[in-house]
């Protein structure tokens, strides 16, 4: 486990304005005036800024951040880094940011990073932590780095709202447990826990999460299929991309045909959501599970139509 | 019917032991259902439910592992005893990594193809990874060694790429992840039923075989005299073998070194003749991965295995191939001189200049030329100033990194004797790779020095190891090379496992795997660029060695070398420098192979200037393979070490093809 990174590295607006006065001659009198110029590796950060409307310079692997995440839509005009894991250090360097956000989990790429500009860590997902008030905090931070404070409060206060307002339309099925999981093929899942951004939606939204067990950094390892007999009572919500021979295999499986979930109707596939987001992803999972609530029983064969 | 009374012999001697394993397994499968999760429910749909999970989860499962068991021991016995090699199976001969990797990228860019049918998929890959192997080792008369070495550097590279591929494409990155570790989960009877019909077809064939098989175990002249069509019997029995090995990747995954147990221990148990190995093989192969399977559920405590199924059985593969060694037949080829009509250069030293100039000119275009945001650029003045920060560190670490591997290879090739010795056999980078995964599966946000210390705990460990076991059989340089693919294969076991797991520790292991350079800061090149020289520096004196071990330890005694203290210090020497080109590069790249065949051919004699250009050779290969890859799919980075094979594995392959590789 590992600690929260030493004071020092973490910049205060203060020091981050000062570093902008001295660096960069055209920086006006009032400096705030203007967003600074940012870039980040981190999902999380990247949804979350577009969030509150910064739109940085550079951001990390857009392909499929396009594909998963879905929104915020990204502007063409952000530069694509390449992979989260692998940056292009280059490009960033030619995008010149003046601020870059990073997360613990390209801690690695941080001497690099911190040759092109100040980095400032701000991490949703900690081991044992708790991602929705990890997730608020990022969105505070951030304002606070782009001078958007105001609109920082105005998303943190909204997803409240929102979820608030999801709550109540699905009050009478608070309490009903479900099971948020990731088909790996046609015979292993993965399931996503408590301390999962989506296990606190859940919570929030005032439902059980049927899972109870560890997980680690909020998802749990492979776990056979036929786990699943074990939580008959649970609404079973499976997260995109369905495997194309889980989608062919399962709706022919007798084991997956006779779980009492299937047979009832107590399934749905959201559309794609990512695992690792920050308040606006848990804004889109509320909503998309909330309408997959509402539209009901699904015949066991549509699932995966 | 013959072939039975055959066998009967062999079955009354040792039908007991295997009799009593078949009750160890019947007992673990037993507690497996007496210890199975209650459900909770109104009593009829928890009965019915209870039916449903014991016949098409339980019982298929334990089917599964029967069949699978059965199907890799026979696909075993049949490459063994016709390369007549006795530590050939799918997992040596790179043929599950082979397939493994056709089915990812299949995933990644045509995933009709997987719909459409896995199994000729993965046929497809295992096929192609034993074609290339063959091609490898046909110079070599497919010696075992040989083939075992060109098998497991194939499968190092199938898992690199495989590890490439999964960090590109995220969105199936799950699905990949249990593939590699062989998991036997099973929700229907159809990976039984697909492996059942292949396994009952291969036999089948196995039995039409077996005379032509017992007259292939002669030499192939005698076969031929025979009236044996040689070279359409070897193909017809691989393809085979490929066939049912790949039938159990597609289905469930990898599951290593079953293939390479059961024939061994059915001629341990006293299976002689090739009927024997042949009923034996599939029917201990089905108890070993029956008894291992129920082994993994009763650990499981049902919320998923601890670890899967097939990296569990993948870790009695090292122990095994060291168990192994000491019974391998001496019949190595013997070592071919220089020949005569091979061009060499006269002024060796003149041509190390060029090199060493060209190899500059390399690394000053790679400097300089690049791509930025609107298209390829010639970056000078301030803009250079600016990426010159990142370039320089990477160009020096590629160089540096390169040439260690290339004189490492270098050192290898002469000390074992062996063309295709380079220095990722040596288990050293597996190691580096074990101590990485420790340490991200304590502390999956752990630092850099945290990791560097690991990779460095880890690969030393593998060098102590590798070191003791070689001295144990007095340094002989088969033992060594055996030794390091023992390590090498328990390291990959391992690794397949904790990608299984797939937590965030998982990516950076991966990110390591696939090998790049662009971690690398001002101070790790610098470090990088002192330690090259300091472990290049000694060569020269012990150049002498270098050229008196490959004729052999008699040779050596008799002109006074202190043979076994040679081969210490120029294992040791090879494997600090692997050691510390792994951790930045990654595990592999086939550099160190490439850079001595090439210089070889460019005409160094053997001696300093041999060593001194294949690490030239190396370096040169490195740097141009790291400017690709950070060219080629601006912005996004392709992995320097994968580079580095694609650019030269095909051309090695030629070069061992031509005969270039015979020991010069």
């Amino acid at each position: 486990m590992r600690a929260e990174l030493p004071r020092s590295t973490v910049l205060t607006r203060r020091t981050l304005l000062a570093t902008l006065a001295a660096g960069i001659v055209s920086v006006p009198a009032r400096a705030d005036t203007r967003a600074p110029r940012v870039a980040t590796l981190d999902w999380a950060l990247l949804e979350t800024l577009l969030a509150i409307g910064v739109v940085p310079v550079a951001a990390a692997e857009l392909v499929l951040f396009r594909e998963v995440a879905v929104e915020p839509p990204v502007p063409a005009s952000v530069i694509d880094l390449g992979l989260r894991g692998a940056p292009n250090f280059e490009a960033l360097r030619l995008a010149r940011p003046e601020l870059i956000f990073n997360s613990l989990y390209y801690a690695e790429a941080e001497p690099k990073l911190s040759l092109i500009a100040p980095v400032e860590t701000i991490s949703v997902y900690r081991s044992g932590g708790r991602p929705f008030a990890a997730a608020c905090e990022a969105a505070l931070r951030l304002g606070a780095a782009t001078g958007e404070e105001t609109a920082a409060r105005a998303l943190i206060a909204g997803v409240d709202a929102e979820l608030g307002a999801l709550k109540d339309r699905l009050a009478q099925r608070a309490g009903r447990p479900l099971l948020v999981i990731n088909l790996g093929d046609a015979r292993h899942f993965r399931v996503f826990g408590r301390d999962s951004m989506f296990g606190e939606v859940l919570a929030r939204l005032g439902f059980a999460n049927a899972w109870q067990a560890r997980t680690s950094y909020s998802a749990s390892a492979p776990i056979g299929l036929e786990a699943l007999a074990r939580f008959p009572e649970a609404f079973v919500v499976i997260l995109r991309p369905v495997p194309p021979d889980a989608r062919r295999i399962l709706p022919e499986s007798a084991l997956w045909n006779a779980l009492p979930n299937v047979r009832e109707g107590r399934v749905a596939v959201l559309d794609s959501v990512d695992p690792f987001g920050g308040l606006p992803t848990a804004r889109r999972f509320a909503r998309l599970l909330a309408g997959a609530l509402e539209r009901g029983r699904i015949g066991a064969g549509g699932v995966f139509g | 019917m013959a072939d039975l009374a055959l066998v009967r012999p062999f079955a009354v001697r040792r039908g007991m032991a295997w009799g009593a394993l078949f009750l160890l397994g019947l007992v673990l499968f037993a507690l497996v259902l007496v210890r199975r999760p209650e459900l909770a429910g109104d009593p009829a749909t928890v009965r019915r439910l209870g039916d449903v999970l014991l016949w098409h989860s339980l019982v298929p499962r334990a089917a599964t592992a029967l069949l699978a068991g059965a199907a890799l021991g026979l696909s075993g016995a049949l490459l063994q005893r016709v390369l007549r090699n006795p530590i050939a199976d799918p997992s040596t001969l790179g043929i599950a990594a082979g397939a493994q990797l056709a089915l990812v990228l299949a995933l990644a860019f045509a995933p009709a193809l997987v719909a459409f049918s896995r199994e000729g998929t993965a046929f497809a890959g295992g096929v192609a990874a034993v074609g290339l192997v063959m091609a490898l080792s046909w110079r070599r008369d497919f010696e075992p060694v040989t083939v075992v070495v060109a098998g497991m550097t194939l499968s190092l590279m199938a898992g690199a790429a495989s590890a490439a591929l999964i960090l590109a494409r995220g969105d199936y990155v799950f699905s990949l992840f249990i593939w590699g570790a062989g998991s036997l989960h099973q929700q229907n009877w159809q990976p039984a039923l697909v492996i059942g019909t292949r396994l009952a077809l291969g036999v089948l064939a196995a039995v039409l075989l077996l005379r032509p098989l017992n007259v292939l175990a002669l030499n192939d002249a005698g076969a031929r005299s025979l009236g044996v069509a040689v070279g359409g019997m070897r193909c017809l029995v691989i393809a085979v073998a490929v066939w049912l090995a790949a039938s159990v990747v597609s289905q469930v995954g990898v599951i290593g070194f079953v293939g390479l147990a059961a024939p061994a221990f059915a001629r341990v148990s006293g299976a002689r003749r090739p009927g024997e190995v042949l009923l034996a093989a599939p029917l201990i192969g089905a108890l070993l991965l029956w008894i291992a399977d129920g082994a993994v559920q009763l650990a499981s405590a049902g919320d998923g295995d601890v670890i899967p199924t097939g990296a569990a059985v993948g870790l009695i593969g090292g122990p095994l191939l060291l168990w192994l060694l000491p019974r391998l037949p001496h019949h190595a080829p013997p070592m071919q001189a220089a020949a005569g009509t091979r061009r060499r250069l006269r002024r060796p030293g003149r041509a190390l200049l060029v090199l060493l100039a060209a190899t500059g000119v390399a690394g000053v275009a790679a400097l300089v030329m690049g791509r930025d945001l609107d298209g390829w650029a010639l970056a000078s003045g301030p803009v250079l100033a600016e990426l010159a920060v990142f370039r320089l560190p990477r160009i020096v670490a590629a160089v540096a990194a390169g040439g260690l591997l290339g004189a490492a290879g270098a050192i290898m090739q002469r000390l074992t004797g062996n063309p295709l010795a380079g220095p990722e056999v040596l288990g050293v980078g597996a190691g580096a790779g074990v101590g990485l995964a420790a340490a991200l599966t304590l502390d999956p946000g752990a630092g850099t020095a945290l990791l560097v210390g690991a990779s460095a705990a880890g690969a030393l460990g593998a060098l102590v190891i590798v070191l003791v076991v070689a001295a144990l059989t007095g340094f002989g340089p088969e033992r060594l090379l055996l030794a390091g693919i023992a390590l090498g294969c328990m390291g990959l076991a391992i690794l397949s496992a904790v990608f299984a797991t797939g937590g965030p520790g998982s990516f950076r292991l991966l990110a390591w795997m696939s090998g790049s350079t662009d971690k690398v800061g001002v101070d790790e090149a610098r470090l990088m660029a002192v330690a090259a020289l300091v472990l290049l520096a000694p060569v020269p004196l012990l150049v002498r060695w270098l050229d008196i071990l490959p004729l052999g330890a008699a040779v050596g005694t008799s002109l006074g070398m202190p043979v076994t203290v040679g081969r210490l210090a120029l294992s040791l020497l090879a494997a600090l420098m692997t050691a510390l080109s792994a951790f930045f590069v990654g595990p592999l790249s086939l550099v160190g192979l490439i850079g001595p065949h090439v210089a070889r051919l460019a005409g160094f004699a053997p001696g300093r200037a041999f060593v001194l250009a294949s690490a030239l050779i190396g370096a040169a290969v490195l740097l141009v393979a790291d400017w690709l890859a950070r060219s080629l799919a601006f912005p996004y980075q392709l992995p320097t070490g994968l580079m580095a094979a694609l650019i030269g594995g095909p051309y090695l392959i030629w070069l061992l093809q031509r005969g270039g590789g015979e020991n010069g």
